[in-house]
């Protein structure tokens, strides 16, 4: 795992800004699903779309870093880039709509589990490698319990006492970072 | 009338499954039972979070179990009925026609996966049955017996129509896999009836 990865945004912002390239892929590998899922399911954008969002979204990133005051705020000013070329979008397809009846209940609603599904990512990101992929096994890849316990060659009666116990330590995971979110608002 | 039996009533689900019609059928029947098997898990391991510490983790994959096995339901029934009509056709075709015959191996092949699927979610959730029995608080353990129980018919249940697919042979992987599932579902299921008399 490269070290870039256990960095925090606001770390990561640092690096960027000192002109480390690796530091820079690092930050289009974590956001670019992000920025795919606002445009894709928050907006119903097109792939076609979607990917002209990302690529502005992506070059606005480079250009004007030095703009953003807060190097921890690095999610939501990515998330508002996003959402505004979204809106122009929409705009110069037509589909011109008053900002304020762009978030129709669905969408803002489509738009909070993405930023949740986000959020739980990046939980699942502080947990051990053996627990992020006992995880992504049962839960995204929908193993049965024999297939990973074929796979890992762990005793089968096990598996799932093992995925309770990681998810244990997701939740701790995401209310730690409630607590420091909650904490940082004061 | 829905197409999508998760959507009906529990009666009128079952009154579907008693039509005289094709679908819904075992498969439907094994993949709600195998769910039914991982609500109850659920239910357990909700009632016993204040004694044991993993339950939620349990609760949780016990939902998604029952939300995969759920998913089944229909989409059981569906691949059979493809496979009916195309296994109808076939008969009543007396054309030599290799296209045909490649279509209804693939609808066969379709019409095995879903209770192979079945099978080893029956397993699973006999699994987390037996854990529910062994750390869930001891008035539910009674409904955890049950779950494997559930589980165990459910997973019996799907295994006998993998067997019975056209498409699977003695030697096929897949009957291996099902047959394992059904053999863990069912000791499962042995040991806690057993234990709780």
């Amino acid at each position: 795992m490269s070290r870039l990865v256990t960095l925090s945004d606001a770390e990561l912002v640092q690096h960027c800004r000192a002109g480390d390239p690796g530091a820079w892929n690092e930050l289009v590998e974590r956001y670019s699903r992000y920025v795919y899922a606002i445009a894709i399911r928050g907006f119903r954008l097109s792939d076609e779309d979607a990917e002209d969002v990302f690529q502005d979204v992506f070059t606005r990133i480079y250009t004007r870093l030095d703009s953003l005051r807060d190097d921890s705020a690095l999610r939501p000013w990515i998330a508002q880039l996003t959402r505004r070329r979204c809106l122009d979008a929409l705009a110069s397809k037509g589909r011109e709509v008053p900002a304020e009846e762009v978030y129709s209940v669905d969408e803002s609603t489509d738009l909070a589990e993405v930023e949740e599904a986000f959020t739980v990512r990046e939980a699942l990101a502080g947990l051990s490698e053996s627990c992020q992929d006992i995880l992504d096994r049962f839960f995204t890849r929908d193993q049965s319990y024999r297939t990973i316990s074929n796979e890992l060659d762990l005793p089968s009666g096990t598996i799932a006492s093992r995925i309770a116990r990681c998810l244990g330590r997701l939740r701790d995971q995401l209310e730690g970072r409630n607590d420091a979110s909650e904490g940082s608002r004061e | 009338m829905s197409n999508d039996y998760l959507d009906l009533r529990v009666g009128e689900f079952l009154e579907q499954l008693s039509a005289d019609e094709g679908a819904p059928g075992g498969g439907s029947a094994a993949a709600l039972t195998v769910a039914f098997s991982a609500r109850l898990v659920a239910m357990v391991a909700r009632c016993s979070g204040e004694s044991w510490g993993d339950a939620s983790g349990i609760a949780a994959q016990a939902f998604v179990i029952a939300e995969r096995a759920g998913a089944l339901v229909q989409s059981d029934a569906t691949a059979w009925e493809e496979a009916l009509t195309a296994l109808r056709h076939a008969e009543a075709s007396t054309a030599d026609d290799e296209r045909k015959d490649f279509q209804l191996e693939q609808k066969l092949e379709r019409a095995a996966a879903a209770p192979l699927e079945i099978a080893e979610l029956g397993a699973d959730a006999a699994a987390l049955a037996s854990l529910a029995a062994e750390r869930g608080a001891g008035e539910y353990r009674a409904d955890a017996a049950a779950a494997a129980a559930l589980a165990a018919g459910g997973a019996r249940a799907a295994a006998h129509l993998v067997l019975v697919n056209l498409g699977v042979r003695a030697d096929d992987p897949r009957l291996a896999r099902a047959l394992a599932s059904d053999q863990v579902a069912h000791d499962i299921a042995t040991r806690l009836l057993e234990s709780g008399r």
